[in-house]
């Protein structure tokens, strides 16, 4: 490793600036190129894992998007270009719906319910005392394992569970929520947001925090009710906090599936089956690879169209804020 | 202070609110305390007619504990710390090392954190399958299941993490560079630089850190699942408590499993507890979870 990299301290010249005027030039050269070699033997390990685990798996993966193969001799892929990528969108494939609907629907839905929960919580814990202890109790889900969360929720949605034991008290009749197609995808969104609402107000809290006082004494000057404050005040200011949530708890929403794994299995039917699911199975269910690794470029790529968006609606809030 | 009008509102629902979050627990607590028929029947009971401990005995009997807890544990351990030796050793180097090719290996470790984790789970599963000289492959790859057959498969593909690496990158950024000459110039080389003045120096940064890498290895189920599935010696906690939905007796499953899951939360719920402060931040920093 040091010997292959010892060369390239040859370019130390490039490097970033120099300290001053060189007093003692010959001693200096000879740190630095030692500098150069002790910083590529620190980094060796991260690089080492980058290259392995990063960027050979990229072009592993869009070597199988575009190839058939049986998942044994790696002699044996078929390269078949374009052809996975068109059976994802052709007739009869499930791919675009339900699945690829139901994906934006279950983000959308997450970041819906998330964002109204976690700043209604936030502007009000920020009206009490103790609030350490309440962000702490909010933080709970965050902290549990999937598995559990997942299965709680599960049993609680059961007909002899919490929820219908509810429904049935208020003189409701009892639902089907995880096995009735129409209500199985908003069963599960709702879990998903319960379990993000917790950081969503530790952020929010932040940007609360970064308010100043005097804005809200002057609001009571003039008499404005709270009603007037929250929207002209706490929530424009809030924006930039609001976007951050926003983005991050879209790019979550978009690529998770631990939760419906652990609730549906993606069912009934295919009611609560989402893009990053579909590749699981297609890989691992069914040894379709490639087939699998397009549906994850795919994601990928529409993951990253709705970032760039939303990005740019944040930029250009940003110049009219 | 106009803020703090109408104090019985927000009450209303930061309690409405804590209560919707707590009672799950609550709610999976008391049933694992449930006794045969009491649990999944109508008309639905909160509280258990008697707390019956007989659960937790049936999921520790059901599960091989001991070997779940103990993969797990290691799974998470040598996780953890790799992640921060890795990235307080790689963090040093960008924020305090002059060397050619600096800028581009920060965009390069910047750009990891661009790509979402499933686009790396079929290549992961395959390079690990197909890992030379081990688990009976040849030096190409072929002939065995590789590295899916050892715990090193739960570990390998979390070993470095951008985001940490980017993490400490920050923080040692802010340290003086005098304080760093003063020790060489003592004749501290650099890896007692890094180790003495540095790595102390960032000990909040890295207790954070390792907190946030703790429970999400802890918790970590897909990636486990997969392995698992390969080879079911190297299950973890979270992989094992789903399996026992499949145990047979169908009036105690629910409570079986509830007493499973309360025992697989304990731990993290009791480090997060005592060090909140530190995995609070943690989250701050690095946005959401």
């Amino acid at each position: 490793m040091v010997n292959t990299l010892t060369p390239e301290t040859t370019e130390r010249a490039h490097g970033p600036r120099s300290a001053g005027p060189a007093v003692n030039g010959r001693a200096q050269t000879r740190r630095r190129r030692h500098q150069a070699v002790v910083a590529y033997l620190f980094l060796a390990p991260a690089l080492l894992f980058f290259a392995v685990f990063l960027i050979l798996p990229l072009g592993f993966a869009l070597l199988l998007s575009t190839s058939r193969w049986a998942g044994f001799d790696l002699g044996d892929i078929d390269p078949v270009g374009l052809d996975n990528f068109t059976g994802l969108f052709a007739d009869g494939s499930t791919f675009l719906t339900p699945i690829l609907t139901n994906t934006l629907l279950f983000a959308l839905g997450t970041v819906a319910l998330a964002l109204a929960g976690s700043v209604l919580v936030a502007t009000c814990i920020d009206n009490l005392r103790f609030q350490g202890l309440w962000r702490t109790l909010y933080f709970l889900p965050i902290v549990t394992t999937v598995v559990a969360v997942g299965n709680v929720w599960k049993y609680m949605y059961e007909p002899g569970g919490l929820v219908n034991g509810v429904l049935n008290a208020l003189g409701l009749g009892s639902v089907a929520f995880l096995q009735d197609p129409d209500t199985a995808l908003p069963s599960v969104v709702v879990v998903q947001a319960w379990a993000s609402v917790g950081s969503a107000i530790l952020i929010l809290t932040a940007g609360l925090k970064s308010i100043p006082e005097s804005y809200y004494e002057a609001a009571a000057l003039d008499g404005a009710g709270p009603g007037t404050v929250f929207w002209k005040i706490t929530l424009p200011l809030l924006r930039p906090s609001l976007l951050f949530v926003c983005i991050t708890q879209f790019l979550t929403g978009l690529q998770s599936f631990a939760l419906i794994i652990v609730m549906t299995k993606g069912g009934p039917g295919d009611a609560t089956n989402v893009a990053a699911l579909e590749m699981y199975r297609q890989a691992f269910s069914y040894g379709d690879w490639g087939t699998a690794s397009a549906a994850a470029f795919v994601l990928f790529v529409v993951v990253l169209v709705v970032t760039l968006v939303q990005l740019w609606i944040f930029r250009r809030k940003g110049e009219d804020a | 202070m106009n803020r703090r009008r109408f104090p019985w509102f927000s009450y209303l629902v930061v309690v409405t609110g804590a209560v919707l979050t707590v009672v799950p627990f609550l709610d999976m607590v008391m049933t694992s305390f449930k006794g045969p028929g009491e649990s999944g029947t109508l008309p639905y009971r909160f509280l258990p007619e008697a707390f019956d401990l007989s659960n937790y005995r049936a999921a520790v009997a059901q599960l091989d504990l001991p070997v779940l807890f103990r993969n797990s544990v290691i799974a998470t351990a040598l996780i953890t710390g790799s992640v921060l030796l890795t990235s307080s050793l790689a963090g040093y180097a960008l924020a305090k090392l002059r060397f050619p090719g600096r800028n581009f290996i920060f965009r390069l470790v910047l750009s990891t954190m661009m790509f979402p984790p499933f686009l790396f789970f079929i290549p992961h599963f395959l390079i690990l399958v197909h890992w030379p000289l081990a688990g009976g492959n040849d030096l190409f790859g072929r002939g065995g299941a590789g590295l899916t057959v050892s715990i090193a498969a739960l570990v390998v593909p979390f070993l470095v993490n951008g985001f940490g690496i980017f993490l400490t990158r920050q923080f040692m950024v802010s340290i003086p560079d005098e304080v760093l000459e003063a020790a060489r110039i003592d004749g501290a080389g650099e890896f007692a630089v890094w180790w003495r003045i540095v790595v102390p120096q960032t000990k909040p940064v890295l207790v954070t850190l390792g907190l946030l890498t703790f429970v999400d290895a802890w918790n970590e189920y897909i990636w486990a699942l997969l392995v698992s599935t390969a080879n079911p010696d190297v299950m973890t906690l979270p992989v094992g408590i789903q399996l026992l939905q499949d145990y047979v007796d169908p009036t105690r499953t629910m409570p079986i499993v509830m007493a499973g899951l309360a025992l697989s939360i304990l731990p993290v719920l009791i480090l997060f507890l005592l060090l909140q402060k530190h995995y609070i931040r943690g989250v701050m920093l690095s946005g959401l979870k």
